[in-house]
């Protein structure tokens, strides 16, 4: 695989919906001889990816209301991305504090992993209410 | 997710994934248990190879309920990629991980 790879689709944002799109992720990373020769780098991805699915699940859409979320998977030369695009609300990553191991939470652990396990971290919040989150994982030689 | 019985110590053997799906019935699960006086328990993931943040949630919130009655909680055979995650969210210090199911289960105290 020498060119890059992009697979967008559009999902409604439903639980049930977790499991296979993870599946699908997974396999069109094992595509890239790259990933397919780590399996922690792909358990990591996949750990990423279901992370930033559960993010708008649980806070983007929070209230029941149906929403919808694009998603795109880019596999590059020598990067993999992830793009979510949701209409939801948005929320400020900076306020997300480390897991702390004397009082630990139930919840707040997923931005911090995605922060961890990737390169780039980027969102943006448009003013015409859409919210895009970026993540970028540097992979020297992905596309061979 | 099956559970057995060792003496006194219940084990919950949890399924390939531990995630947002099953979570909550894993924390229903152990509540119940921690209301009927279960005092040991280890969860046992030689089967689980993908594990979440909700998953790390549900352990958190079990051991919360076992210690809240006087119990001990312990985790058993943790793949990789739970290690991993545990590191990463900082919960190896949290929780007592055996890498083997024997000594996790001989590990409470009296």
């Amino acid at each position: 695989m020498d060119d890059e790879l992009a697979v967008k689709i559009e999902v409604p944002v439903e639980l049930k919906l977790l499991r296979p799109l993870n599946l699908f992720v997974r396999r069109l990373m094992e595509q890239a001889p790259a990933l397919a020769a780590s399996e922690k780098l792909l358990d990591d991805m996949e750990l990423v990816f279901n992370e930033a699915f559960m993010n708008v699940h649980d806070h983007a859409y929070r209230s029941g209301a149906k929403g919808r979320l694009s998603v795109e998977i880019i596999l590059g030369s020598d990067r993999l991305e992830f793009r979510f695009e949701d209409e939801g609300e948005s929320f400020d990553p900076d306020l997300i504090s480390a897991p702390d191991a004397d009082d630990p939470g139930e919840r707040g652990r997923g931005v911090w992993l995605m922060r961890q396990c990737m390169d780039e971290f980027i969102y943006r919040s448009d003013t015409d209410g859409r919210n895009l989150l970026r993540l970028i994982k540097n992979i020297p030689a992905l596309g061979r | 997710m099956d559970i057995e019985k060792r003496g006194m110590v219940t084990i919950i053997k949890t399924d390939e994934r531990l995630d947002a799906i099953v979570a909550p019935q894993f924390k229903d699960t152990v509540k119940k248990m921690a209301e009927e006086s279960v005092l040991h328990l280890v969860v046992d993931l030689a089967k689980t190879r993908f594990i979440d943040s909700s998953g790390c949630g549900a352990l958190v919130a079990s051991i919360r309920a076992l210690l809240k009655n006087g119990g001990e909680m312990k985790i058993a055979r943790p793949s990789a990629q739970a290690k991993t995650l545990f590191e990463l969210t900082r919960l190896h210090r949290v929780f007592e991980i055996f890498d083997d199911l024997d000594r996790a289960v001989n590990s409470f105290s009296a």
